[in-house]
């Protein structure tokens, strides 16, 4: 049992990255979002918690670490949010704006609401590791 | 802690700890000549330690601040005006008009003189709290965290800037006065300050609420120009002028002032003394209009701010520590600022902002002074065990000296002219308020003198180490600064000509100036300091009855109700929390049943004609059936495990039976979240239970319930799902017609240059929304990250 769950965790984690990488660029244009790539990658480093301890997930993404990005995700978001302030936009106000036809990286459109939604992916990845790290931590350790 | 084992500073200028500490630095060689450095009470420099980057970083960006403000004032002010939220009205107004300048000079000017005192002092205080110097950091972006908020309340145009900028300030202040958090003491005078300032702030917002409703602006100057009295203006200044006196620590509120000298000697020389304290009174004269029009309204200022001198000024005469004198001084200090905005018209608009500037100023002065006397005596901050001081530091003794004398008001220091300017408006009142002014001045003398007699006066008490200049230099600067005002007024009295005029909407002129003649203001001064005199040589007699009136205000005063109040709050708190955790499935019962029951009312009494439909099952829909059928199956299996675990997953089964249903309904980003979080949810069980002792569980899922336990869970089961079933099937049977808010959104997709609807509402047109829910996620973890995460050493 043990064996096929590390096995499996072992074996999932690269294709969950990917997947997380693919929802990520491309939700706006498919299914999915910041919010569910960010879950997808949060869980990637939690089975690593279940198959082979906490320690082995947290050697993978160390509490500190994902407090790091939780804080840089909302501060991104909150960044994307005041910047248009300095072009005498309201708050939020997208780039490109409506009819402009945004700047191409191959297929990839090069707009801000991704950005956003890259703030909300490290948010939600920092707060549910770390989240669960917290939880899954023995108290004992917490003397340490 | 333990007085012999404080650090103190050495002759060396090294740290020296006496006698029975760790470690000690003791001089290689003592000095064996008095140089002219040891016989002004200054200490060698040999052994300096290398001040912190952040120190000198945050010092010298107060200076830049203060620089840059005061070139910018002098160039005619400035304004800044963006709109961030037009469609509300909400803009980010600041001005840098004549209030909002001297506030801000203040704030930075101040700001710059106690960071810079603090680069030697704090790693001192951090040795004597056995703390890391590196905790400095996070005391000077606190401190640095303030100063912008206050300069941006200084400047602030937009009622709910003011707000925003005042609760930062309150924030700033929770953390800077629990910065010793290892500190019982700390922590109480930190949650005491914020509970107080904190909860009256939001009268501010209400008000703000209150006339937005009723003016249809925020905007502070478009306010003024249309205010007319009634009942909503004299509400909203009542809960203005609430607010503001709580955070000016006025009576009834005066208590958390003195509970939040457990701060670091520098935070309360800055925050609760010059800034912080003073945003009470710069929201009086910002919002000055507003609170004028009702004459009430200022009669209640008048009564409140002398009612605060009087107290304040008993309490400080009745104390003997050093820094809960100053506080209690400040206390009465402000009393007369929010006494000359009751009094009024242009006298009292301009006197009370030459006033705030001068207190500011030599009040820090003097905490400065307080904090350099506790280091150098090794701890000793008690008047009685005090005393003589002046022989071992004169430079100190001297610039306290002018310090007190700016405040009691005495000629040749900028207090004299912001005295002379408060008679002036109490004069203009009528004989009551004239004759109240002189008894609070008269007090005033005798108690800021009591504090300087006692310090530095009389026989020598303790014994007093040589301080670096590190802490001898920023007081003399300040006190420096209060004897140019009171040779050349000019320069400090445009400014509160200017901040007066800024709040009167009117040129506000001053007329500060020596007259040698026996006008009324003269007299009124010569009374003071004759009266004044008289108190300080009947003083020990004066100190007895403040101490008895200390006590009794003690036992029946405002603190009092407070500690009552919050004891009464956490039972209650209690209470609920034993309630709610004692039997969980009783209250999901309590809130069920009573649902149920209304479903089946309305089912009785609304028509159910085409309510409840059965409609057909093809072919298509047998993967959606199936579906159905595993989240049944599910939920039946969920019935029956005894173990957490089994349960746990039990339930995610059904949930990931839920989610293939989404997804089969054409809902693949619900499925693929739903997924997702049952995922999740399961690993939180999981980890949960992980952290939860054995045995514990053991026991819980051993438990067996008893005969009418079981007969009750079964009929609130079957009541919960019954009624969820008839809401469902009534809700499925009259599908809702498509909302013409959705189709607005899909049509606007292609703007937002998108293809998936639901990624374009959350990152772009509900954007706001979901900063909203990602700053609450947030500050989901920081609440987790304090429960759960590893404590610091005590």
């Amino acid at each position: 049992m043990t064996l096929i769950t590390q096995t499996v965790a072992r074996l999932l984690l690269a294709p969950l990255l990917v997947l997380a990488a693919a929802i990520l660029v491309k939700g706006y244009t498919d299914v999915g979002d910041g919010f569910t790539a960010g879950i997808l990658v949060a869980i990637g480093v939690l089975m690593q918690g279940v198959a082979f301890g906490h320690r082995q997930a947290e050697r993978l993404l160390p509490v500190r670490v994902a407090y790091r990005l939780a804080l840089g995700g909302l501060l991104l978001g909150v960044a994307l949010a005041i910047a248009p302030l300095f072009a005498g936009d309201a708050i939020f106000t997208h780039r490109p704006l409506p009819g402009v036809s945004p700047v191409k990286l191959g297929t990839l459109e090069l707009i801000t609401p991704v950005l956003f939604d890259v703030g909300v992916f490290l948010l939600v990845l920092g707060t549910v590791v770390a989240g669960v790290h917290l939880f899954a931590r023995p108290p004992q350790e917490d003397r340490s | 802690m333990g007085k012999a084992m404080r650090p103190t500073i050495g002759e060396t200028g090294g740290l020296v700890v006496t006698p029975s500490g760790g470690r000690a630095d003791l001089p290689a060689a003592m000095p064996s000549t008095i140089s002219l450095r040891t016989a002004l009470g200054l200490a060698r420099q040999t052994e300096r330690a290398v001040p912190r980057a952040e120190a000198i970083l945050a010092s010298v960006l107060a200076v830049l601040t203060f620089g840059g403000l005061l070139v910018v004032w002098l160039a005619g002010g400035a304004e800044v005006d963006v709109p961030w939220a037009p469609t509300l009205d909400l803009r980010l107004a600041f001005a840098l008009d004549g209030l909002g300048a001297l506030y801000a000079l203040l704030a930075s000017g101040v700001g710059a003189v106690v960071f810079a005192y603090s680069i030697r002092y704090l790693p001192l205080h951090l040795r004597h709290m056995e703390r890391p110097v590196r905790d400095g950091r996070s005391f000077y972006a606190l401190l640095v965290l303030f100063m912008a908020s206050m300069i941006g309340l200084a400047t602030a145009q937009d009622l709910i800037v003011i707000f925003f900028c005042f609760d930062l300030t309150a924030v700033c202040s929770y953390f800077l006065i629990g910065f010793d958090r290892s500190e019982a003491e700390a922590r109480w005078g930190a949650l005491m300050a914020l509970v107080v300032t904190g909860i009256t702030a939001v009268l501010l917002l209400l008000a703000a609420v209150i006339l937005y409703a009723q003016y249809g602006t925020f905007s502070v100057p478009e306010l003024a120009s249309r205010v007319q009295p009634g009942a909503g203006l004299t509400v909203a200044g009542i809960l203005i002028a609430v607010a503001a006196l709580a955070k000016s620590a006025q009576v009834p509120f005066h208590f958390w002032l003195r509970r939040a000298m457990v701060a670091p000697t520098p935070i309360s020389a800055y925050l609760h003394s010059a800034a912080m304290v003073a945003a009470g009174v710069l929201v009086l004269g910002r919002l000055y209009p507003l609170l004028a029009p009702t004459d009430a309204l200022r009669d209640g200022l008048v009564v409140a701010g002398f009612a605060s001198a009087l107290c304040g000024g008993a309490l400080s005469l009745a104390e003997d520590r050093l820094k809960p004198i100053l506080a209690y001084s400040t206390v009465a200090q402000y009393g007369y600022v929010v006494a000359l905005y009751g009094l009024g018209g242009p006298a009292g608009a301009t006197a009370a902002a030459l006033y705030v500037l001068m207190h500011g100023v030599a009040k820090s002065a003097l905490f400065l002074i307080a904090g350099a006397v506790t280091e150098a005596t090794g701890g000793e901050d008690s008047l009685r065990r005090l005393g003589g001081l002046w022989r071992s530091m004169p430079i100190l003794a001297a610039a306290g000296f002018v310090a007190v004398a700016a405040v009691a008001a005495l000629p040749l220091t900028l207090g004299f002219f912001a005295d002379e300017l408060f008679f002036k408006a109490a004069l203009a009142r009528g004989p009551v308020p004239t004759l109240v002014a002189v008894v609070v001045a008269a007090l005033t003398f005798v108690y800021m003198f009591r504090f300087w007699a006692r310090l530095f006066l009389g026989p020598r008490e303790a014994d007093a180490t040589p301080l670096p200049l590190g802490l001898v230099l920023p007081p003399v600067l300040l006190a420096l600064v209060l004897l140019v005002g009171g040779l050349a007024v000019g320069p400090f009295e445009k400014l509160a000509e200017a901040a007066g005029a800024a709040s009167l909407g009117a040129p506000a002129p001053a007329a500060a100036a020596y007259h040698l003649d026996l006008r009324a203001t003269n007299l009124l001064a010569l009374a003071t300091f004759l009266l004044g005199g008289a108190g300080l040589w009947l003083e020990p007699r004066l100190s007895r009855t403040a101490s008895a009136l200390a006590a009794l205000g003690g036992r029946i005063g405002p603190e009092r109700l407070y500690a009552i109040g919050l004891r009464g709050l956490n039972r209650l708190s209690d209470r609920i929390h034993d309630i709610e955790v004692r039997d969980l499935r009783t209250r999901v019962a309590a809130v069920i049943l009573p649902g149920a029951g209304l479903i089946l009312l309305g089912a009785l009494i609304t028509p159910t004609d085409g309510r409840f439909r059965i409609g057909s099952v093809s072919l298509d829909d047998l993967g959606l059936v199936a579906g159905l059928m595993g989240v049944g199956a599910a939920a039946l299996a969920a019935t029956r495990p005894k173990e957490h675990l089994p349960l746990a997953l039990t339930l995610s089964a059904a949930g990931f039976a839920l989610a293939a249903v989404y997804a089969l309904l054409g809902a693949p980003d619900v499925a693929l979240v739903a997924v997702l979080v049952e995922i999740t949810l399961s690993l939180v069980f999981i980890a949960t239970l992980g952290r939860l002792p054995r045995g514990v569980l053991r026991r819980e899922a051993d438990l067996t319930l008893s005969r009418g336990r079981r007969v009750r869970d079964a009929f609130v089961g079957a009541a919960a799902g019954l009624s969820a079933f008839f809401v469902v099937w009534s809700i499925t049977s009259a599908p809702s017609p498509r909302q013409p808010v959705a189709a607005d959104l899909i049509s606007r997709t292609d703007d937002a240059h998108a293809k998936d609807v639901v990624t374009a509402i959350l990152a772009d047109f509900r954007a706001l929304d979901t900063l909203g829910e990602i700053t609450v996620l947030a500050i989901a973890l920081v609440g987790l990250a304090t429960l759960f995460g590893p404590r610091q050493p005590a």
